[in-house]
């Protein structure tokens, strides 16, 4: 079997990449997924007084700028030594329930559900949202637009504009709840859990009354045994917003737990000369390469992580669909990576409840929302579950409080080596024999698409978003088959 | 007829900023005039928020096309996109999507959409500046905007 080099050339520019090598035989020798990165984002922050870096590394993301508002937030706490007041911390849980909402709701109905509604082979032209909504009908399009509306109204209100929040300052936030607000929100809150309960009945329907799709989740070509990430609270509960990190192995066994600010001690990147961005893998157990199992410090970050490494959801509705997901997937820890989908409804419909909790607590609008810092900044740590996963904020400043040092590490890279291992996995099971058609590459797409990876998602630059180019090579390193979105206008005469 | 001029991008991702910088030259000139000039990040479903309950509507963006040189402008209408559909955005749906979705839904969208975009040379990198070239464009730009809410198209060449 020829060995196949990577071309230095081959790194990417500006797109997300995935490259399939093919054998003589016309099998898969390898698959790579390389996520371009953007540039420069220390040097930019060096200098700049820390108490921006709340305002400033939510432009890192064009859709998740909440989590980095709160991981960020976190840190300058962490920074300034100061803890914040319980409203506080309840007010950002509440907002921060918010964008869970409203970033699940979307990746559910624009990104996951037409693979499963539409069919994972069906025309790519009908798989998406509309095609979707054709299917299930207009009605089920107006509530998703309805509650993804909801959500963004309770995040602008708190964070002070519609994206990019301000909300967050070092020792709690910046404004109180109103009651006119809290009644408002309490009311979104309700439909917003009726909502959830009806996404997962929709996907009861749709998804797992398909023996088809449920053989395709449990399936050898979406699963991979890995350790696991996430925070949990103190009763080991999934917790998006604060707690101790927990990691189990590919049994489920707890194989660590400890404070964000310990991370550098359990968490090491390895980088490979291929990619931009690197690989992160457990310290404890080693970078064995891109492989599977208990021997390998490969550990997984989102939705099915956070389930995988809780002992359950804090919350009545979204306990009773957790304990369902892992008796019909046979038991915790669930290695099927199209779970991850199943798993981010039920942490919708959790951050729906505890979004209604929050409304409904005595404290909430206490006017009490910050504790002004007095001590002399240095050093923090600060962490989050973004939608996507695990999320660190590190941040060294002088003694001003200005930023000497910064070091984040968000879900793309913590995911970085199982999403090469998953599209790998899924290319070697389902192209044989040089057989490449746009449906089997949509299954191969769908393997890393349940991770949502950022493509350098900050960048807002037409068509919308970063493309994805798919590229298949034959086993002399020559295309045999490019799948991409280039766009060629024509310039106006000036 | 209501108007909006909506220019987009990332203020601190050099050339990206772009959008957000036409819009900003504009801002005080047409605001007078009843059009409505806003700056905005978002992408997505997200702007089908921002569009509805106008008549009208401008969007002015960065681009990246293959062989594009820096700086060079296009008017394009939303269906430039519409094959883009066909691929899988990551994250999100791009605005040919969203745009659809909306009148499918029945939401009050704009009747015209137009959307000028800029060829930009680096929207990769943390700062606050834009590249030579890019920021030459941006007046131009404006004054295209203007021409084409006096009705005067301009045309590809």
């Amino acid at each position: 079997m020829k060995k196949i080099t990577i071309d230095p050339i081959t790194r990417l520019e500006g797109h997300g990449k995935i490259e399939i090598f093919l054998n003589e035989e016309g099998d898969v020798e390898n698959a790579y997924l390389q996520i371009p990165e953007l540039r420069g984002f220390e040097r930019f922050c060096e200098g700049r007084p820390l108490e921006e870096m709340p305002r400033i590394t939510p432009r890192i993301c064009g859709v998740c700028p909440e989590a980095h508002h709160m991981a960020s937030t976190k840190a300058t706490d962490a920074v300034y030594h100061v803890d914040p007041p319980p409203v506080a911390k309840k007010l950002r849980e509440l907002f921060y329930s918010a964008h869970m909402i409203h970033s699940h709701i979307a990746h559910f109905y624009a990104l996951a559900a037409p693979d499963f509604v539409l069919g994972p082979a069906s025309d790519p032209a009908q798989r998406n949202i509309l095609g979707l909504i054709a299917r299930v009908g207009l009605e089920v399009g107006r509530e998703v637009i309805k509650h993804r509306a909801y959500a963004q109204d309770i995040q602008a209100a708190i964070g002070g504009k519609a994206t990019h929040p301000v909300c967050g300052l070092p020792g709690g936030m910046s404004k109180a709840l109103t009651e006119e607000e809290r009644r408002d929100f309490e009311e979104k809150a309700k439909s917003l859990v009726e909502f959830a309960k009806f996404s997962l009945k929709l996907f009861d329907d749709v998804v797992l009354a398909n023996k088809e799709y449920l053989d395709l989740i449990v399936g050898d070509v979406y699963t991979m045994s890995s350790y696991y990430m996430g925070l949990v609270d103190a009763n080991n509960k999934v917790n998006f917003y604060d707690g101790d990190i927990r990691v189990v192995d590919p049994e489920g066994k707890e194989f660590a737990k400890f404070k964000p600010a310990d991370y550098l001690q359990h968490v090491a990147e390895h980088t490979e000369p291929w990619s931009y961005l690197k690989f992160p893998f457990l310290k404890r157990v080693g970078w064995k390469g891109l492989a599977e199992g208990r021997e390998s410090g490969v550990y997984r970050v989102n939705s099915l992580a956070r389930l995988n490494v809780a002992d359950g959801m804090a919350t009545p509705l979204a306990q009773a669909e957790y304990e369902k997901m892992y008796q019909a997937l046979g038991g915790k820890p669930v290695h099927a990576t199209l779970a991850f989908h199943w798993a981010r409804l039920i942490e919708l419909l959790y951050a729906a409840e505890r979004l209604l909790e929050l409304c409904r607590d005595r404290e909430i609008t206490d006017p009490g929302v910050r504790i002004l810092p007095t001590a002399t900044p240095d050093e923090g740590v600060g962490v989050v579950e973004a939608p996507r996963g695990t999320l660190f904020h590190h941040y060294q400043t002088d003694d001003r409080g200005l930023i000497k040092k910064v070091n984040l590490i968000v879900a793309t890279a913590h995911n970085n080596p199982a999403m090469n291992m998953a599209i790998r996995k899924a290319a070697q099971r389902l192209i044989k024999k040089g057989k490449v058609t746009e449906g089997l590459l949509n299954m191969v797409e769908m393997a890393f698409r349940a991770y949502d990876p950022c493509m350098a998602c900050a960048t807002h630059s037409l068509p919308g978003q970063m493309p994805l180019e798919v590229v298949i090579r034959d086993s002399r390193g020559d295309v045999v088959k490019r799948l991409s979105q280039h766009l060629h206008p024509k310039p106006l005469g000036i | 007829m209501k108007t909006l001029i909506l220019g987009l991008g990332n203020p601190i991702l050099s050339d990206d900023s772009v959008g957000l910088r036409v819009a900003r030259a504009l801002e005080g000139r047409l605001n007078e005039q009843g059009v409505t000039v806003m700056e905005t990040s978002v992408v997505g479903l997200g702007l089908l928020d921002l569009l509805t309950g106008y008549d009208r509507a401008i969007i002015i963006d960065a681009i990246q096309t293959v062989g594009g040189k820096a700086g060079q402008i296009y008017r394009l209408a939303p269906d430039a996109f519409h094959f883009t559909r066909h691929a899988a955005p990551p994250h999100d749906v791009n605005l040919a999507t969203a745009l659809e979705l909306g009148s499918r839904l029945g939401l009050a969208l704009p009747r015209q959409i137009v959307i000028f975009a800029i060829e930009v040379a680096d929207a990769s990198t943390f700062g606050e500046e834009c590249t030579p070239e890019v920021m030459r464009a941006i007046p131009v730009c404006a004054e295209m905007v203007v021409e084409e809410l006096n009705g005067n198209h301009i045309s590809s060449t």
